[in-house]
């Protein structure tokens, strides 16, 4: 049974008519047209699916749409301001952090999230926040150094 | 990576085939599969699908208009099951409907009975029954026979490597757009554009003309999408063809776990001699590789198998068999190094095993039997360069193993439950595809009227990092910034007959089809700005940082006006160049000849700890010396050996495909498969690039890097199995692959 949902999406007002059971990750890249958050394995075990859920990185892919009306969801495409890249993208082109690209949107996510909560995070700290997330490429050695670069950036900017 | 690329990649603008937007009326198939490993088809009754709401059409055998066929070395793979099915998830037929979900809940309304037949899932079985892809092959050198008699040590055994699936995040898929007059533009996500162009246009039973196959990026490829992208972009074709429609087909993870093939299993028997001083004096061994139903890639991974069954090592006398075993199991495919790995992994076993014997380090054995500049492989071509002792050398040295082997000896003197161990893995990996005709690209370069410049060439990105090199490449030829120039995507109109961008090959053929391309304009250029400077011989001309200089000299002529300058005489500003690898040749009734332009080589010192308790091991670090030759991006190349390296160490250590007794794929998730997370790097990765030598190379004098580092994951098993060995002195590890918990715990606690 279909049901008009509501959210708000990368700052903007966002409706869909559509099956609330239906995982948010298929109504972002089909009905909404955002792409960039990608489909890996469908049962939030790698993570490339990661968008932020009122602030927390969420997999789209085991969320309901049902479960985000009323939410705050920001997905890779709302990161940047405008043509002004978000410290955490800048330190992944930085580092090199990634190859194929496929996992980038949604490990970039969730380095934000992390950042958020704990913005000086040890490279332990780093590994334990971005469990879940797979890059076949095997970037992981620069993908911890891009978020330990993105934290002195963001801590340098609340300076 | 370069800057735009990045860019697109951060912001999630990056397209892969999935996030191309569709025309409208775009239809979505998914695939009917064999419920059985092995039977003969009853039919396919797909009455109660076909009145699901939103079906279009359900394609089976009988609706292919050309040949139903995908097999490319041999032709033995149809692209729908006929009279009979050879393994589970083996593609029947095919459903279309107006949505993904529609199409997949009647895809599993269709019933496929199968009268069930005997299947075979082991390659030691399915070769004492005769069951072969093809005859078994040898490659031998000297005496083995006559050559144990003096030997003062002989060892024997049996070395097993399992499966291993690619799991490049971007699933397998292709959109099939149909056009005016009997065409069709295909995106696929494929390593080997010209293959899917030419099986699909045999199975439309058009000509090639009409078949149109683009590819922007990969996400991810690994040798997985070399052979096998092929027969989903054949089904989506099939199916826009049929309804005349466009039609797009992308897997799920769990379909494309169950359905695909992997790196090969192996298991092989070893036979080493050596003399008193750990010299390699003999070697035999007999590799069973488990090609699974049909032939796919596995004659070409054989034969690689063969070529690298010695690695790094000059050894006289030697005899190498491999058998293509055929089981009920998804055709396995190329996965990154294409059997060299496996063939590495047994002689690696021999010469643990011999160590053992002797009382020596294995890395004694390694080092007094390194190949030196001038010694012959077994199949007749030389070592051209010390590149490899030195790499060895350098490795010693740099990261001091006297010093690691110290520290790991004082480890184990003070923990009881945590033991470590050691490793050093020579890589030596010859570069070409070993089907010569193979070796050979195209590219095709424009200057546009603005000065700007776009390349296309048979490369496909897939984040390998080949369209950054290709774009130096085309930048140092012309003379002018990186900035001006652009990789478009791969098509098959615009380059045809090309290669699959495997076998590490892509910047070199790719990259010399580009100089060469960029060379004939140049050359026209110069003419061009002869005329325009009133400089008597074009010769003297030359374009650096997007000038003219004459006699090195800058002219005050820039890059864009000399391209407007040609533009306004009618000069053509468009090249198209044909790279063919020189010299290379073999001959495979001999076994001998030059196959390879040349060898990447390289060392990597491993340190593993084992939890003695749980059984757990923890790849510590791993400090690698490897020879890039003079590396056009060094960014590029560490990122290929960073990830190379760690998917060897997931091969080795963690990544186990198990099947059910039925066939199916056990391990179809990925929470049940486990590939290398952030847990699992390495705490130290240490990368230092060799000086390079002068030596033959590639490209502006670099070799190429995609897969000879995998490799380097071998040495994790043995840094392993020397933690087990100081737990457990006396242990001699089964080298059976990967080295999961349960079989370090199986053998420390095995009786001794």
């Amino acid at each position: 049974m279909n049901q008009r949902i509501r959210f708000t999406l990368n700052g903007q007002t966002a409706e869909v008519d559509t099956d609330p059971a239906r995982s948010l990750l298929w109504v972002l890249r089909t009905d909404l047209g955002l792409t960039g958050t990608k489909f890996g394995c469908g049962e939030g075990h790698c993570g490339a699916c990661t968008v932020l859920v009122n602030g927390q990185a969420t997999e789209s892919c085991s969320l309901p749409v049902g479960r985000a009306a009323g939410a705050e969801v920001t997905t890779i495409e709302g990161l940047a301001q405008g043509a002004q890249l978000h410290p955490v993208q800048l330190a992944f082109m930085e580092h090199d952090a990634l190859q194929c690209g496929f996992c980038t949107p949604g490990m970039i996510l969730r380095a934000t999230a992390l950042l958020r909560r704990d913005p000086d995070p040890t490279p332990e700290a780093i590994v334990a926040g971005l469990e879940g997330h797979l890059c076949r490429c095997g970037t992981h050695v620069r993908v911890i150094a891009a978020v330990r670069t993105a934290a002195r950036a963001l801590q340098g900017g609340a300076q | 990576m370069n800057h735009h690329e990045a860019v697109l990649h951060v912001r999630g603008e990056a397209r892969f085939v999935d996030d191309e937007p569709t025309p409208a009326g775009t239809l979505h198939a998914a695939v009917v599969t064999s419920p059985t490993a092995h039977g003969r088809l009853l039919g396919i009754d797909a009455g109660e699908a076909e009145r699901l709401p939103g079906v279009r059409a359900i394609l089976t055998c009988r609706d292919v208009p050309g040949k139903n066929q995908v097999g490319t070395i041999i032709p033995d793979e149809p692209l729908l099951a006929e009279a009979a099915v050879h393994y589970l998830g083996q593609p029947v037929a095919l459903v279309v409907a107006d949505s993904d979900a529609q199409a997949r809940r009647a895809a599993r309304a269709v019933h496929v009975p199968v009268e069930p037949l005997p299947p075979e899932f082991d390659a030691r079985a399915a070769n004492a029954r005769g069951e072969l892809i093809f005859p078994q092959r040898t490659f031998a050198r000297g005496d083995v026979d006559s050559a144990w008699a003096a030997c003062a040590v002989v060892v024997a055994g049996r070395a097993e490597t399992g499966a291993q699936e690619h799991v490049y995040l971007e699933t397998q898929g292709a959109v099939a757009i149909p056009g005016e007059g009997g065409t069709l533009r295909l995106l696929s996500a494929t390593q080997a554009p010209t293959a899917v162009q030419r099986v699909v246009a045999g199975v439309l039973g058009v000509p090639m003309h009409r078949v149109e196959v683009e590819v922007r990026r990969l996400g991810g490829g690994f040798g997985g999408k070399e052979d096998q992208a092929t027969p989903w972009a054949g089904l989506a074709a099939l199916g826009a063809w049929c309804t005349g429609r466009p039609v797009k087909l992308v897997l799920r993870r769990q379909e494309d776990m169950r359905w695909t093939g992997k790196r090969h299993p192996y298991s092989s028997d070893f036979r080493i001699g050596l003399d008193r001083d750990g010299r390699i004096l003999a070697y035999e061994v007999f590799f069973y590789q488990n090609a699974g139903a049909t032939a796919d890639l596995s004659p070409a991974i054989l034969e690689r198998t063969l070529f690298h069954a010695t690695n790094a090592y000059f050894i006289p006398h030697v005899r190498a068999t491999a058998a293509s075993c055929r089981t009920n199991l998804p055709s396995n495919t190329a996965f990154r190094g294409f059997g060299g790995p496996q063939a590495m992994f047994v002689l690696e076993a021999a010469i643990a095993r011999a160590a053992a014997e002797m009382g020596l380090e294995p890395a004694e054995i390694q080092r007094r039997n390194l190949l030196r500049e001038g010694e012959e492989f077994p199949y007749g071509m030389r070592m051209a360069s010390s590149a490899l002792t030195r790499c060895w050398t350098e490795a010693e040295t740099r990261y001091d193993l006297p010093a690691i082997r110290r520290r790991a000896a004082e480890f184990n003197d003070a923990h009881r439950l945590e033991k470590q161990g050691v490793a050093v893995m020579p890589v030596c990996f010859g570069i070409s595809f070993t089907n010569t005709v193979l070796n050979q690209a195209g590219a095709l370069v424009h200057v546009h009227t603005d000065g700007s410049v776009s390349v296309s060439t048979g490369a496909v990105e897939m984040g390998q990092g080949t369209a950054p090199k290709l774009r130096q490449v085309a930048a140092a030829t012309l003379g002018i910034d990186p900035e001006r120039v652009r990789i478009d995507s791969t098509s098959t109109s615009r380059v045809a007959s090309t290669s699959p961008t495997a076998a590490s090959t892509g910047p070199d053929m790719n990259g010399h089809a580009t100089r060469l391309a960029g060379e004939a304009i140049l050359a026209r250029l110069r003419e061009v700005a002869a005329r325009r400077l009133a400089v008597a011989d074009a010769a003297t001309i030359g374009i650096r940082a997007g000038q003219v200089h004459v006699l090195g000299r800058p002219a005050g002529f820039s890059w864009a006006e000399l391209v407007g300058a040609a533009y306004a005489e009618r000069v053509s500003l468009s090249a198209h160049a044909h790279y063919a690898t020189p010299r290379i040749h073999f001959d495979k009734a001999t076994g001998r000849g030059e196959p390879f332009a040349y060898h990447a080589c390289g060392v990597a010192i491993v340190e593993a700890t084992v939890d003695v308790l749980r059984g757990e091991c923890r790849i510590d670090a791993v400090r690698v010396v490897h020879d890039a030759g003079h590396s056009i991006d060094p960014l590029v190349d560490r990122g290929q050996v960073e990830g190379g390296l760690l998917q060897g160490i997931g091969w080795m250590t963690m990544e186990e495909v198990l099947h059910l007794p039925s066939g199916g794929v056990a391990t179809d998730t990925l929470t049940t498969y486990k590939v290398p997370d952030l847990y699992a790097a390495p705490d130290e990765v240490e990368v230092h690039f060799l000086e390079p030598g002068g030596e033959p190379a590639g490209i502006m004098g670099a070799k190429a890097v995609g897969e000879p580092p995998l490799m380097y994951g071998i040495g994790a098993f043995f840094a392993v199995h020397a933690a087990i060995r100081a737990a457990r002195p006396g242990t001699d590890t089964h080298f059976v692959a990967p080295l999961s918990a349960e079989r370090i715990l199986a053998a420390l606690s095995e009786p001794s």
